[in-house]
């Protein structure tokens, strides 16, 4: 029970990371981005690409740090990876999702973002194979915090919890203390007012996407260190961190960390009263709960 | 060339029984406005309904109640109904975005079940149907894929002039009254939420007919045929073809499942045999530059909705939008 | 009967010097209906692209050389159900091979092989519907499978867990038809052979963490642990397992025998996995397929579905020989007894053993084929059983550790069920 719940957090962890970007880019845009997932296969594999990259330039990178199975190499790959999958987005949006929006309408835009899906997933597999990859072969063991009721903790995880934990203050940060944070709520409020206020908003939109795939980029690299990185990655991923976006409700970044820290717990603690087969339902019934009792999500506020 | 025509009868069969379920869905979204993420659960619940209560008893599972088969078709639309009801009653109130998660919801849990209930449903092996109707009496074969053919076009058609005239009728303006405007609807005394309870039933009744002529056809349904994919193949059906258009969604259906299918043909038909092997995933790659191409191209679909309300100045749909970001 | 396997290839080797030359000229397609866009789906389609070119190295089937035409499943099943369609109208085939799902070999079968009179062979479709279709002659003998029930897997698990000693097991197993199978089967298996199952879980595709369901298994704290799964969800659960101590006393069934498995997961950890496998018979020839496939893909035949596609792939291409040219689906499949009779000559699973099968039935004789899954051999609802083994992993792929002949089997499997 005790071990499911520190597990859900966990896992939840990663989903906040990957939920912050959605909820962001789905109030600034107003659409919901099913290819946001797919920003975490990108910053995944390109953080495979890299560390492979340094390992072999650098072999003194290849050691591990501490009781981590995260190398020196793999910490540098994730800040270029951050930055590659953040300009990726930024260029997805030029090219396809600025075009489609000023064509067509909010459900345009949902299937725009599923068709961008399905290329960006099977381009990945084609380039690289379908059998997932790792990081690190090596096992980690994890640390056995108590016997009795069990419970089992792995460094990596503590790492992947702490780390995410300092993104989103420093994103707190950003978002509460900057100009730059009070502009992007600015044109999230109203974005025609925003703009005769003096607000760029092409560069607010890039700057979204910047955030939404950079942290997109941490939360596919933690969970390929966590577990492991496919093609499909993105699908799988999809649905529960849409689950905790709209839990937390949309627009809300407090919302999106909570949320995925909800999801995580409720589907970890869900096998405790549910057969296992059915766990991939549960995301979605959290939602229906939530929405039934708050038809906006948990932080989210109405909008016509 | 009679193998050409007999895939071309075994292809509009399934794209006839697609359609059937885009009308369905062009109910929902394009005349009330109603985001289903959830069409397939509809369609599953016609497939399984139907097989259970026509199919022949099986060990290991319930149903195999061999109803005559007009009776089973007519308890699959029925059950359809009723889970649409149930799921209506719950999320209808929400907004788009967060009524299409919910109803995607509805659709993995009913996916979840089927694959899980095994004694209900057969679990993850599927349900076995009961030998397609008349077949003990035309034979397995062409004729009886012609006759099938024969079949489901005229239910689509049926269903066709149904919505037709529905749309011009009171309730089919309601219908749109309450997609542009709804607190105006409602101060001319209307109810939207049991009027857009009514089309979302009335939708997923449809969609529960292709459900069940699809079971029919197959004599088979798996949890493997209920997955989110369809709901996908439905709604791209709808958008290629143009929301709100009967006639857009029935050429959406036809052309979206054909180059599907052709992209599939063509593939193993010309692409050297090293690059075979992975055809599965440039096949997607096509598909997906399809709908993103055809989104960039002309978003409003093929065959636009002629707006027919009688209002200089045409719809107020595009308005609604222009709020947002444009 | 080594001596006239010998002469049979060399006979049949001379023979096609001749012929050879005139089976080129014409070619025969058959279809095959897999899932390329999934990640075991693609070397399924390999594996069968490969007989097809050792057949064709061999002179080709029927007089003609073959080309298989592929399509992709998507595993979804009216895609499925399309491309088969295709296959048989728009190309002509007659031979079908899939598809891996039953949820896609099923309606393919309903709807256009048995319609069509098209002989479809699946490698890897489990579902007992098959049998019970069969059963009711609805599949009017066209319809055939290399996948040996799962009912011997399921017993050979219960055998190495009551062999080693363990006294509590937990089942890890895949949420889909094979699985769903395999975990009723197993449990009651361990229950029969008196071992208690500790906790019965199921892995769903496509989740992005198996923690909780591991966690549920290991919170039981068996003795053992078996596994039901796939590579993909197989390596993730069980590096999850090890890392949270769980016991490394496993069982594995046939769909982990993978190297990619046993990379991801580290022999290391291995040492105490045992898995099963329908075996190769106890002949020196048996390993030919073993051989061919390490020359040409570099790595040992390991991997869910390979060696069952491969014989799929071989067996419908003897039978096509069999019938010779321009025959039926019908005939074809009707020739399938020729090339599996035990009282046959045997012939090996590779080119040399596909010319000398020329030259037998081309004198009116019949075939054992001694295929990469053992000597397979249909019953009349076109499924098989087979002899076992248990196996290891080892550092170039696996060993086996105890042989099982079908008389053994069955014997194990009669005690079960008393």
């Amino acid at each position: 029970m005790i071990q499911h719940l520190v597990d859900g957090i966990l896992v939840g962890s990663f989903l906040s990371l990957g939920a912050i970007g959605l909820t962001m880019a789905m109030h600034i845009l107003r659409f919901a981005n099913f290819s946001h997932a797919e920003l975490l296969s990108i910053g995944a594999y390109c953080a495979l690409v890299f560390d492979k990259l340094f390992e072999s330039l650098l072999p003194i990178l290849a050691a591990k740090i501490g009781p981590l199975s995260m190398t020196g190499a793999l910490a540098i790959s994730i800040v270029l990876s951050m930055a590659i999958t953040g300009l990726s987005a930024v260029l997805i949006d030029r090219f396809i999702f600025q075009r489609v929006r000023q064509k067509g309408e909010e459900l345009s835009m949902v299937f725009a973002s599923f068709g961008m899906a399905l290329i960006i997933r099977n381009i990945i597999g084609l380039v690289f194979g379908l059998s997932a990859e790792l990081y690190s072969k090596d096992i980690a063991f994890a640390m056995i915090l108590s016997r009795d009721p069990l419970l089992l903790v792995k460094p990596d995880q503590v790492f992947v919890l702490i780390a995410a934990l300092i993104l989103m203050f420093a994103l707190h940060l950003v978002l509460s203390r900057t100009t730059f944070g009070f502009s992007l709520r600015a044109v999230a409020e109203n974005p025609s007012l925003a703009q005769v206020h003096g607000v760029n908003l092409k560069r607010m939109i890039a700057a979204v996407w910047i955030i939404g795939g950079g942290l997109g980029a941490v939360a596919g690299i933690f969970y390929g260190l966590s577990y492991q990185i496919t093609p499909v990655m993105g699908r799988d991923l999809v649905l529960p961190i849409f689950a905790a976006t709209i839990v937390g409700g949309i627009g809300s970044v407090y919302g999106a960390v909570l949320g995925g820290f909800i999801v995580g717990i409720a589907s970890n603690l869900a096998l405790v009263i549910l057969p296992s087969g059915y766990s991939p339902s549960v995301p979605f019934l959290m939602i229906l709960a939530v929405l039934l009792v708050r038809p906006n999500g948990l932080f989210g506020e109405a909008r016509a | 060339m009679i193998g050409v025509i007999s895939y071309l009868v075994f292809f509009s069969t399934i794209a006839a029984i697609l359609a059937i379920a885009v009308l369905g869905l062009n109910l929902q979204w394009g005349n009330t406005g109603l985001f289903n993420g959830g069409v397939v659960a509809s369609f599953g619940a016609g497939a399984y309904g139907t097989l259970i209560l026509g199919g022949t008893p099986q060990d290991g599972h319930w149903g195999g109640f061999e109803l005559y088969y007009p009776l089973a078709l007519l308890g699959g639309m029925i059950f359809a109904g009723v889970l649409a009801w149930v799921v209506g009653k719950l999320t209808l109130r929400l907004r788009h975005d967060y009524l299409a998660i919910a109803t995607f919801g509805v659709a993995v849990a009913f996916e979840n079940v089927m694959r899980n209930a095994t004694t209900v449903t057969g679990g993850a092996q599927g349900i076995r149907g009961f030998e397609r109707p008349l077949q003990s009496l035309i034979g397995s074969g062409f004729t009886y894929n012609l006759m099938f053919l024969i079949a489901v076009l005229t239910c689509l058609a049926l269903v066709y002039v149904f919505l037709e005239r529905l749309t011009v009728s009171p309730f089919g303006r309601l219908l749109r009254a309450i997609r542009e405007d709804e607190t105006a609807a409602r101060s001319l005394g209307k109810s939207p939420d049991k009027v857009r309870l009514a089309a979302f039933v009335t939708g997923s009744v449809i969609i529960g007919l292709a459900g069940s002529l699809y079971g029919t056809f197959y004599a088979f349904v798996s949890p493997q045929d209920v997955l989110p994919i369809l709901t996908f193949q439905i709604w791209a059906m709808l958008i290629v073809g143009g929301a709100g258009n009967n006639k857009g969604a029935m050429a959406g259906a036809f052309l979206i499942w054909g180059s599907w299918t052709f992209s599939g043909w063509a593939l193993s038909r010309f692409a050297p045999v090293e690059v075979q092997l992975y055809t599965g995933s440039i096949q997607f790659v096509l598909i997906g530059m399809v709908i993103v191409g055809m989104l960039l191209w002309r978003p409003q679909g093929l065959f636009p909705e002629r707006l027919v309300v009688s209002q200089p100045g045409g719809g107020s749909r595009g308005k609604t939008q222009a709020e947002g970001l444009t | 009967m080594k001596k006239a396997l010998v002469f049979a290839a060399v006979a049949a080797g001379m023979t096609t010097l001749s012929t050879g030359v005139q089976a080129q000229d014409c070619t025969t397609k058959i279809g095959a209906a897999l899932p390329t866009s999934v990640d075991w789906g693609r070397p399924i389609a390999e594996v069968a692209q490969f007989a097809v070119d050792q057949v064709n190295e061999a002179g080709g089937a029927g007089g003609c050389s073959i080309e298989m035409v592929l399509r992709d499943t998507q595993v979804d099943p009216k895609v499925g159900v399309d491309a088969a369609k295709a296959l048989v109208d728009l190309e002509g085939i007659k031979v079908l091979l899939g598809a891996v799902s039953s949820g896609v070999s099923m309606p393919i079968l309903t709807s256009v092989t048995v319609p069509a009179g098209v002989m479809q062979m699946s490698c890897c479709s489990s579902s007992t519907a098959f049998t019970k279709l069969s059963e009711e002659g609805k599949t009017n003998g066209l319809w055939f499978r290399t996948f040996a029930t799962t009912g011997v897997q399921s017993a050979m698990g219960a055998k190495v867990a009551a062999d080693k000693g363990w006294k509590s097991v937990a089942i890890l197993y895949k949420n889909d038809d094979w699985g769903q199978d395999m975990s009723r089967l197993i449990a009651a298996d361990f229950a029969a052979a008196g071992i208690e199952v500790t906790a019965n879980v199921a892995i769903n595709d496509a989740q992005p963490s198996y923690r909780a369901e591991v966690t549920e298994a290991l919170t039981s704290q068996p003795d053992a642990l078996y596994l039901a799964l796939y590579p993909t969800e197989g390596k993730s659960a069980v590096r999850e397992w090890i890392s949270l101590g769980g016991t490394q006393n496993m069982i594995l069934a046939n769909s982990l025998k993978s190297d990619e498995f046993r990379d991801s997961v580290g022999l290391q950890y291995l040492g105490n996995a045992l898995g099963t496998d329908t075996a190769s018979p106890r002949v020196e020839s048996a390993d030919a397929f073993k051989a061919a496939y390490e020359a040409k893909f570099g790595s040992q035949p390991n991997g869910p579905g390979l060696a069952n596609s491969y014989d799929a792939a071989m067996i419908a291409l003897l039978a096509m020989e069999a019938a010779g040219k321009d025959a039926s689906g019908a005939d074809i499949a009707a020739a399938v007894a020729k090339v599996t009779d035990p009282n046959g000559t045997a012939i090996t699973a590779d080119t040399a053993g596909f010319k000398a099968a020329k030259t037998t039935l081309a004198e009116g004789g019949t075939v054992m084929y001694q295929g990469a899954t053992g000597n397979v051999r249909f019953d009349a609802n076109g499924d098989v059983s087979a002899p076992a083994v248990v196996w290891k992993f080892t550092d170039s792929g696996t060993e086996e550790v105890e042989y099982l002949s079908l008389t053994e089997v069955d014997a194990f499997i009669a005690s079960l069920k008393k």
